[in-house]
């Protein structure tokens, strides 16, 4: 009887609107996903001890073809007193390797959209109550809507088969934290505009030169009006020594954006250093006319020019 | 690695274009990077979403029950400084993870948060 009542209770303020919502859509065959998917090409990398950061690391960037062992990744992932991993080193791991880590939309519709365009997504969970926190992290690497089931490269465990309700409250405890690595220049279908500007952002810092400007222009050609990402595409250029591209790449923004004031300084800016005064004096007094927070370097830029002629 | 090879070209526009002179400026012709505008973006969503929350009705009444104009703390809000708002919603995010509605001891300390914003309290060290 006690435990009929727990059950009750437990029951009663638990419930899981999202695996509910998905399973409904796909038993009236008016969801966008496809039924069932599963990447078999993912590998496996079972966990040792409480390891689970490395060995998911390990199996998230398989398929991109890169073999690294949750023994390499150990030491930049892995923190011995915590017995864990921080979510921060896990994207900063995954950018040491030269892949673009960037988050999911935190929806379990976005994540299953990811799995059935071919993406494993990396999940972190939290496997125990509220009270007794074990937190995990796992590769959700394929799904069956009319089973209910999520499959999970977890722990020790090649397939994990998990009910969509009991994934849903485990990875609800994350905030349903979770993020794809894709090869700069690759885009995954449900990626927000806003997640990919700032994971570029952090991409940029130490991507080689080369594999930036494909991220980047990758975020161009599907974002053409976003100002940030045109001029992240600008820098990786000129980061590159490519000012000739560079160039182009403001115009390019000034094109859709007449009127922003960073890239007008920053193009006198590259045409002032090769000699176009008179074309440099014209973006620079552009770009103090236009003012804002930065007005006070545009009229630094201004002078400077001016003193060039 | 890129980021600081556009570093570099930084420091070489400040070294070609700013030639001595201008010692007692504090600025200099720079190239504006996108990640300084990239925060600027990232500080100016998150105030808003600071706003929302204080122009929300159960919040705004519990304010009000502690004596804090709702209205006032909207001001409050919108005079934060950057880091402050930066800071605060930190704290913000740190409260324990709801599905959509806040749970009672997220309004709580949520509240609580704002009664430091009004100034009425001073219990988060960072604002």
């Amino acid at each position: 009887m006690v435990v009929l009542m727990v059950a009750l209770l437990l029951a009663g303020c638990v419930s899981t609107p999202q695996s509910e919502q998905l399973l409904a859509s796909a038993a009236a065959g008016s969801g966008e996903l496809s039924l069932s998917r599963e990447l078999d090409e993912v590998a496996f990398y079972p966990q040792d001890a409480y390891q689970c950061g490395p060995a998911a690391l390990a199996t998230l960037v398989s398929p991109a073809g890169l073999s690294v062992s949750p023994e390499e990744l150990k030491d930049e992932v892995y923190i011995p007193d915590r017995q864990g991993s921080l979510q921060a080193e896990m994207l900063a791991a995954t950018r040491r390797l030269q892949l673009l880590p960037v988050l999911i939309a935190p929806t379990l519709a976005t994540l299953l959209a990811e799995i059935d365009a071919g993406n494993p997504v990396l999940v972190m969970q939290n496997l125990g109550p509220g009270w007794m926190p074990n937190w995990h992290y796992a590769v959700a690497v394929g799904y069956d809507l009319q089973a209910g089931e999520i499959v999970l490269r977890s722990g020790t465990i090649r397939r994990r088969v998990t009910p969509l309700s009991v994934f849903e409250n485990t990875w609800r405890r994350s905030g349903f934290w979770g993020f794809v690595a894709l090869q700069p220049g690759q885009l995954s279908a449900t990626l927000t505009e806003q997640h990919y500007v700032a994971a570029l952002a952090d991409y940029l810092e130490h991507a080689e030169n080369t594999r930036a400007t494909l991220a980047a222009r990758a975020g161009v050609t599907r974002w053409p009006g976003n100002t940030l990402l045109r001029m992240m595409l600008a820098e990786t250029y000129a980061g590159g020594g490519d000012t000739v591209s560079a160039e182009a790449a403001y115009r390019d923004l000034l094109e859709y954006h007449p009127e922003y004031a960073p890239a007008h300084n920053n193009l006198a800016l590259l045409l002032s250093a090769r000699g176009e005064q008179q074309q440099a004096l014209q973006h620079a007094r552009r770009a103090v006319s236009l003012g804002g927070r930065y007005a006070d370097e545009y009229r630094a830029t201004l002078k400077e020019i001016q003193s060039r002629f | 690695m890129k980021n600081a090879n556009f570093r570099k070209f930084l420091i070489y526009f400040l070294v070609i274009l700013v030639p001595g002179g201008s010692l007692c400026s504090t600025v200099n012709a720079a190239m504006i990077d996108s990640r300084l505008l990239l925060q600027e973006q990232v500080v100016s969503d998150q105030r808003a979403q600071l706003l929302s929350l204080v122009a929300r009705e159960d919040v705004a009444r519990q304010l009000s029950e502690l004596g804090v104009d709702p209205v006032n703390a909207q001001a409050r809000v919108a005079s934060l400084t950057d880091a402050e708002v930066s800071a605060l919603q930190q704290n913000i995010e740190r409260l324990p993870a709801g599905s959509g509605a806040l749970g009672t001891i997220a309004l709580v300390l949520l509240i609580l948060i704002l009664l430091d914003i009004a100034g009425v309290t001073d219990i988060f060290p960072k604002v």
